[in-house]
C-alpha cells in the first residue's frame, strides 16, 4: 500500500487526511447554518460547543494535512487539461488550505471576543487571542460567515470539477483520491 | 415630665449600647470594587459582572463577633463581555431581574480561617438569589486594614440549581454545569 504520494497517484495518508476534512467540513457547514438560526437554547449552545470542538480538530488537521503536502509530491494533473483548468484547479487547492487554516482561526476569534472561549472536548481550553469585545465579535462574526460561504462555492466548484474528470474526460482524477 | 427624661436616658444608654456592640461599619467604594461570576459552559469558563451592589458591613478584626456583612446585589446590572449571554440570564429561566431584582447576603458569623493563611476569614452565612436561600460559607483575605480604609479579596462556590437558577431545559448541567464561584475584590472606607 502507498503511504507516500508520487508524481502521480496519492498515498493513504493523503487521502485520508482529504476524506476525513471533507466529512469534517460537510458537517461543520450545515451545522453552522442551523445552529446561527436557532432560538436561545440549551440545545444552540451545545452545537455551538460541538462546533467550535470540531472547528478545533479541522485546525490540527489542516496543520497536519499542508505539513504532509509540504513534504510529498503533488501528483500531476493530466498533460490534456487546458493551462486555464490546471490554473483554476490550483487555484481552488490553494484557497481551500487558506479556507481551512481562516475559517477555525476567525471562529476561534469570534468566541475570544465573545469571552466565550474554546474547549476541546473538556479536555482543554483554548487560550484568548483577541480581547473581549463586542465590535471585534461582531466584525469576526461577519467574516467567518463570508468566508463561509465563498467556502461553500469553493466546494461547489471542486466537485463539480472532480464530475468533470470522472464523466467527461474519464480520467482518473477523481479515482486516485479514493484508490491509493 | 420625670417619665420622660427617664426614656431619653435610657435610649442613650441603648444607642451608647449598640454603638459599642457593633464592629466598625465600612462604606463600599464602588469605583473600586467588583463582583464577577464565573460559570462553565461547554466545558469552558464564562465570566460576568454584577455593576452595582451596596452593603451595610461592620467589621473589626479585633470584634468579629459584632462583625456583619449584609450586601445587597443589582441583579438587572448583570453585564458579560457578549451582550447575549447577560440577556439570557436576565430571562425568567435564569435571575428572572424583574421578579426579583435582588439577591441579598447576609452574614453575621465571621471567624479566622487560620488554614488558608494570615488575614484570611470565613463568613458563614444565607444567600438569596430569587425565592430561594441557602446557607454559604465565604472565604476572604483581608488585605489591607486601617482606620480609614479596608481592601478584601475573596470567592464562594455554589451550585446554581439550587436556587433555581437556569429553570427547565437549563436545570440540566451538560450544556452549563452546576458550579458556579463568585469572586469579589472590595475596598471600603470608614
Amino acid at each position: 500500500m502507498r503511504i507516500k504520494n508520487s508524481s502521480e497517484r496519492y498515498g493513504v495518508i493523503a487521502i485520508f487526511l482529504h476524506w476525513i476534512m471533507a466529512l469534517l467540513v460537510l458537517t461543520m457547514i450545515p451545522l453552522g447554518l442551523i445552529m446561527v438560526e436557532l432560538p436561545n437554547s440549551a440545545q444552540k449552545l451545545k452545537l455551538f460547543g460541538l462546533h467550535k470542538e470540531l472547528g478545533v480538530l479541522i485546525l490540527a488537521l489542516i496543520i497536519v494535512r499542508l505539513s504532509w503536502r509540504i513534504i510529498n509530491w503533488v501528483p500531476a494533473l493530466p498533460m490534456y487539461m487546458p493551462s486555464w483548468e490546471k490554473l483554476a484547479a490550483r487555484a481552488v487547492h490553494l484557497a481551500f488550505y487558506f479556507f481551512l487554516f481562516a475559517m477555525p482561526i476567525t471562529g476561534w476569534m469570534m468566541s475570544s471576543a465573545a469571552g466565550l472561549p474554546v474547549s476541546f472536548f473538556g479536555l482543554f481550553v483554548l487560550p484568548d487571542i483577541v480581547p473581549a469585545n463586542e465590535n471585534l465579535q461582531n466584525f469576526f462574526a461577519n467574516v467567518h460567515e463570508t468566508f463561509a460561504y465563498i467556502l461553500i462555492a469553493l466546494i461547489c466548484l471542486h466537485v463539480a470539477a472532480a464530475f468533470r474528470h470522472y464523466f467527461k474526460y474519464h480520467d482518473d482524477v477523481l479515482k486516485r483520491m479514493i484508490e491509493p | 415630665m420625670k417619665k420622660g427624661l427617664t426614656l431619653f436616658l435610657i435610649s442613650c444608654l441603648l444607642c451608647v449600647a449598640q454603638v459599642t456592640y457593633a464592629a466598625k461599619s465600612w462604606k463600599i467604594i464602588p469605583e473600586k470594587s467588583k463582583l464577577t461570576f464565573t460559570a462553565i459552559q461547554n466545558n469552558s469558563p464564562v465570566t460576568g459582572q454584577f455593576k452595582n451592589f451596596t452593603g451595610d458591613i461592620a467589621f473589626d478584626p479585633k470584634d468579629l463577633n459584632g462583625s456583619h456583612v449584609n450586601i445587597v446585589i443589582d441583579m438587572k446590572s448583570v453585564t458579560t463581555s457578549y451582550g447575549t449571554v447577560a440577556d439570557t440570564l436576565k430571562t425568567p429561566e435564569w435571575f428572572d431581574v424583574n421578579k426579583y431584582p435582588q439577591a441579598l447576603f447576609a452574614a453575621d458569623y465571621i471567624v479566622e480561617d487560620a488554614k488558608a493563611g494570615h488575614n484570611a476569614y470565613m463568613a458563614s452565612g444565607k444567600l438569596t438569589i430569587r425565592d430561594k436561600t441557602v446557607p454559604i460559607v465565604v472565604h476572604f483575605v483581608l488585605d489591607q486594614y486601617s482606620d480609614k480604609l479596608a481592601h478584601v479579596k475573596g470567592d464562594t462556590e455554589f451550585a446554581r440549581t439550587k436556587f433555581n437558577v437556569g429553570t427547565g431545559e437549563w436545570a440540566k448541567t451538560d450544556a452549563i454545569k452546576d458550579n458556579v464561584k463568585v469572586e469579589f475584590d472590595i475596598t471600603a472606607m470608614s
